[in-house]
């Protein structure tokens, strides 16, 4: 059975999407941006630094902590640990409130 | 940066006040041992004083003095309840604040301390000549010659224990109304969001304190539990976590003027960035 070369990604697709049934799910790499920063000198890992926009419907009625603490409570192990998540950026907005971004910016 | 001076007597006290120029800020301390609350107190002062360059003439003296060793002093100064805090200028009483408030202390301070001209404000010259500063952040840093908001909280050889280390996470929170836990330095970040984070509030002129967590582990790891945020940099305004960067660009794009009361109005021109 082939093994998948971006294992941290696979369990961030996996996760939010179980929990989270979003409509709209982007997962970017940004560790090799990263790469030269002093704390990552150390680094092997090519799944450091990811960004992360998620549409879901979980996100409504609740501020931009509670819900950056939704995703981040899902991965809680890989960030503690060495080599694991170093950083997540999180986009999280509701299907509605995606509509709204769009139409602003087509305006 | 300016140090909390302890003075033990009243001869020193003498000598001490005796010395400094007319138009440097005393900010005097009185506290008691056995009153938990001046604890906290000295910590806060601790915390400011680290944000006020030491400047030629001196802008600000920091003295702690415990009221009961120094009773005429204390009398001098009508100190009846610790911890105490008096503010004078040219032998005047400027303002004194009876009582607990880190807030009220700060306010107190920071509003007798632009009088002088001297201080945090970040556009005063001595903030240019550290030479390694970062051009492009270099015109508004919230401390002259970069020293931390709150670099003397290295807990060094001392393994504190988690109720010491809550509180004072809890005081350091505080320490400024804009409070900003990053890695690095302003002008020398160590890593990409802290300095968007810092670039950020550049951009807004909002006057902050820093604290650098990489110079401190146990802060580091505590303030992650204390915040329950797994991640740095770390906004806290007045005392509450906003969030990374993320929710401080989001509340922006929401709300232009989310730091307004915070910000200072750009008072000269950008001659730093230019050298």
């Amino acid at each position: 059975m082939a093994t998948s070369n971006t294992p941290m990604e696979d369990i961030l697709r996996e996760r939010i999407t179980t929990t989270l049934s979003p409509s709209h799910l982007e997962i970017h790499n940004d560790s090799s941006k990263h790469s030269h920063h002093k704390a990552m000198e150390d680094s092997t890992s090519k799944e450091t630094h990811f960004r992360v926009m998620i549409t879901s419907e979980a996100f409504g009625g609740k501020g931009m902590m509670a819900r950056h603490k939704m995703v981040y409570a899902l991965f809680k192990e890989e960030m503690a640990r060495e080599g694991g998540i170093h950083a997540l950026q999180l986009r999280t907005r509701t299907e509605a409130e995606e509509e709204k971004d769009k139409s602003k910016e087509e305006s | 940066m300016s140090t909390l001076l302890e003075i033990k007597s009243e001869e020193e006290w003498h000598k001490h006040t005796a010395s400094l120029p007319s138009s440097t800020l005393q900010i005097i301390s009185f506290h008691a041992p056995w009153a938990a609350p001046c604890t906290q107190m000295r910590t806060v002062l601790e915390t400011l004083a680290s944000s006020y360059p030491v400047t030629e003439p001196l802008s600000t003296s920091w003295v702690s003095m415990n009221a009961e060793e120094v009773m005429d002093v204390s009398d001098s100064f009508d100190v009846t309840a610790v911890p105490y805090l008096v503010l004078t200028r040219n032998n005047q009483v400027l303002e004194t604040v009876s009582g607990s408030d880190a807030t009220k202390v700060r306010a107190a301070i920071e509003k007798h301390a632009k009088s002088s001209g001297g201080s945090s404000n970040g556009s005063t010259a001595a903030a240019n000549n550290s030479g390694s500063v970062a051009k492009n952040l270099s015109s508004y840093t919230p401390t002259a010659a970069d020293p931390a908001t709150a670099p003397q909280y290295s807990s060094g050889e001392v393994k504190e224990d988690k109720e010491a280390l809550h509180e004072r996470l809890a005081t350091l929170v505080k320490a400024a109304p804009v409070m900003l836990f990053m890695k690095g330095t302003p002008s020398a970040p160590q890593c990409g969001f802290s300095r968007q984070t810092v670039a950020l509030l550049r951009e807004n002129s909002v006057k902050y304190g820093f604290f650098n967590i990489l110079a401190d582990d146990d802060v580091r790891q505590g303030l992650k539990e204390f915040s329950d945020w797994p991640t740095f940099p770390q906004l806290y305004v007045d005392g509450e976590l906003v969030g990374g960067l993320d929710i401080v660009k989001e509340e922006m794009a929401n709300d232009p003027d989310f730091f307004k009361a915070y910000s200072v109005p750009k008072s000269t021109p950008d001659s730093a960035a230019a050298s």
